[in-house]
């Protein structure tokens, strides 16, 4: 990978909450099209490394680069408007709008000025996730499944260089899973977005992502092609603990 | 019922309100200054319903704006610090003048951003309403404390001469009500509206999504701060004398806050709805059983809040109804 192409770097990166080191020495590099999936157990610092990412928190320690720019604690909003768009584990639509008005929320502020016509914008990004049917309904009407894909719409339409997806397919059933990464895939393939992709569904990342990052009590364990990843000794032992003797 | 409808409604009660005011004797009758008083409320109400309905962000601090335009207004015209010379010329040019009530309405919205931008970027929920509420005491101590440019406790009477029929009250009041409404109509179809409602929804996912969500609630709150500010200046053109116990009584914020909540809270309707409906309901408790008028005010909003919590408009949370 050449390092003027890297997306986003992340160099020694920790955060403490007082005593409690939740990330320690995190390197990352993100590179364009990539699509990388982050898994580890629970209480591994996967949210937490999201957080840092789109300055909801600031790390400790480290740098955080987007391009050539250091974005170590700016404004959350300048994030996204740098070009970087996030879902939510518990996911955050607004509910008192219509999808439509989610949607342009993302392609109005979020794109900081990059999206030249926001209306076709936000209904080209509806489409994509298949929720054109459903444009003038209400969020607070809508299923799990739907609130989901709408969140991912809301970012895409805001044509973000890299997209972090924080466990899209939590509370999903099998055929609304399915649908998910047929979007995942698309919005891949057709936008051209970097993600980073957090999940519990392992099976879902080792099949989907090229690169996989396993964090693990808040260090990096591993990094690597899905096929490496789980051949890992030190995965297999954060997942199911070490060997008895 | 649709919103065309209730637009077309709307449209003829504002011109049946406007044209009532030249029948022969409706200046003189009790009718003309309760729906004065309907008007100013409804302005009040409006501009709680910006920040507090629309943006989400629930300010007790409104009283304090109001008392501020009455203040600026009083002030500028007993002082003369306008008009010089010109004065002499118009002795009425203070009356209703633009820039004067604009004015009002700018030291109002100034000071709503001083006290907005530590408070907002601090302070959420009830502790951002608390911290309004100290906000205006503060003012209210400081105004009594100001010494001659204030007239301390007592403070600031502006010449009554220029009074004679409350005509001009009524149709400023109206076409202050009508042109707040339709502002707010505006700014909730526009790309603000669009960021206001997304603060007031989730503020971690609209910054998340690129609004600087700071901004946007000092912005609101400074509009509300403003019309309020306007609507004080509109009350000194009535009551002349603005005293620190007059203009910054707790009911130039309370009121409206029901009339907003029982109408609907973050409909454009509701607060004017709410404001025509619950000024009658004080008003005739005020008439029929004078000692105990607070409390069919009370039993009215608990009834409405029972049976209908989303306010009369019932859309509560739509942008636009």
């Amino acid at each position: 990978m050449q390092p003027d192409e890297t997306l986003l770097r992340l160099e020694a990166v920790q955060k403490r909450f007082g005593g409690l080191v939740v990330l320690n020495n995190i390197d990352i590099a993100v590179g364009p099209n990539e699509l990388i999936g982050l898994i580890g157990p629970n209480g591994a610092g996967k949210s937490t490394l999201f957080n840092l990412i789109t300055a909801i928190y600031a790390p400790t320690r480290g740098r955080i680069r987007f391009r050539d720019q250091d974005i170590t604690g700016i404004a959350p909003h300048r994030i996204s408007r740098l070009g970087i768009a996030r879902t939510f584990q518990l996911v955050r639509t607004f509910l008192t709008m219509t999808a439509f008005e989610n949607v342009m929320v993302g392609a109005v502020y979020g794109a900081g000025g990059r999206v030249k016509h926001a209306t076709e914008a936000a209904n080209a990004a509806l489409e994509l996730v298949g929720l054109t049917a459903r444009r003038d309904i209400r969020t607070a009407h809508m299923t799990l499944s739907e609130r989901r894909m709408l969140e991912i719409a809301r970012a895409v339409a805001s044509e973000p260089a890299l997209l972090l997806l924080d466990e899209p397919m939590a509370g999903l059933n099998p055929t609304e899973i399915q649908r998910m990464v047929d979007v995942i895939r698309r919005v891949r393939a057709e936008k051209g977005v970097s993600m980073l992709w957090v999940e519990h569904k392992v099976d879902a990342i080792m099949k989907v992502c090229g690169r996989v990052i396993v964090l693990d009590h808040g260090e990096k364990i591993a990094d690597g092609a899905p096929r490496e990843i789980t051949q890992n000794r030190k995965v297999i032992e954060a997942y199911l603990g070490e060997p008895a003797a | 019922m649709s919103a065309r409808m209730l637009n077309w409604i709307a449209a003829l009660g504002v011109a049946a309100l406007a044209l009532a005011a030249f029948l022969p004797g409706a200046v003189d009758s009790y009718a003309f200054s309760f729906l004065f008083f309907v008007f100013l409320y409804a302005i009040m109400a409006q501009a709680w319903n910006l920040v507090a309905g629309f943006g989400g962000q629930v300010s007790l601090g409104n009283h304090a704006f109001f008392g501020l335009g009455a203040y600026t207004t009083a002030i500028l015209w007993s002082g003369n610090y306008l008009w010089g010379s010109l004065y002499d010329a118009y002795p009425r040019i203070y009356y209703f003048d633009p820039v004067t009530m604009a004015l009002g309405g700018l030291v109002a919205a100034l000071a709503a951003v001083i006290i907005g931008l530590p408070l907002l970027s601090k302070l959420r929920g009830d502790y951002f309403a608390l911290g309004t509420l100290g906000f205006g005491e503060i003012v209210k101590v400081v105004l009594i404390n100001g010494g001659d440019f204030t007239g301390g406790a007592f403070g600031v009477v502006a010449p009554a001469g220029t009074f004679d029929t409350l005509l001009p009250h009524y149709l400023v009041g109206l076409g202050l009500m009508v042109g707040v409404a339709l502002a707010l109509r505006l700014l909730m179809r526009s790309r603000y509206g669009l960021a206001l409602i997304a603060v007031r929804d989730d503020e971690m996912a609209a910054s998340a999504n690129g609004i600087d969500t700071l901004k946007v609630k000092v912005a609101a709150f400074a509009g509300s701060a403003f019309i309020a500010g306007v609507a004080g200046s509109l009350y000194t053109y009535y009551i002349f004398h603005v005293g620190p116990d007059s203009v910054f009584d707790l009911n130039w914020m309370l009121l409206p806050l029901m009339m907003t909540v029982v109408g609907g809270t973050g409909t454009l309707f509701g607060p004017i709805l709410g404001a025509f409906v619950m000024y009658a309901v004080f008003d005739l408790a005020r008439i029929a059983v004078p000692d105990y008028h607070p409390v069919i005010s009370g039993l009215t909003i608990i009834l409405a809040m029972l049976f209908l919590p989303k306010g009369l408009m019932r859309v509560r949370g739509r942008r636009v109804a």
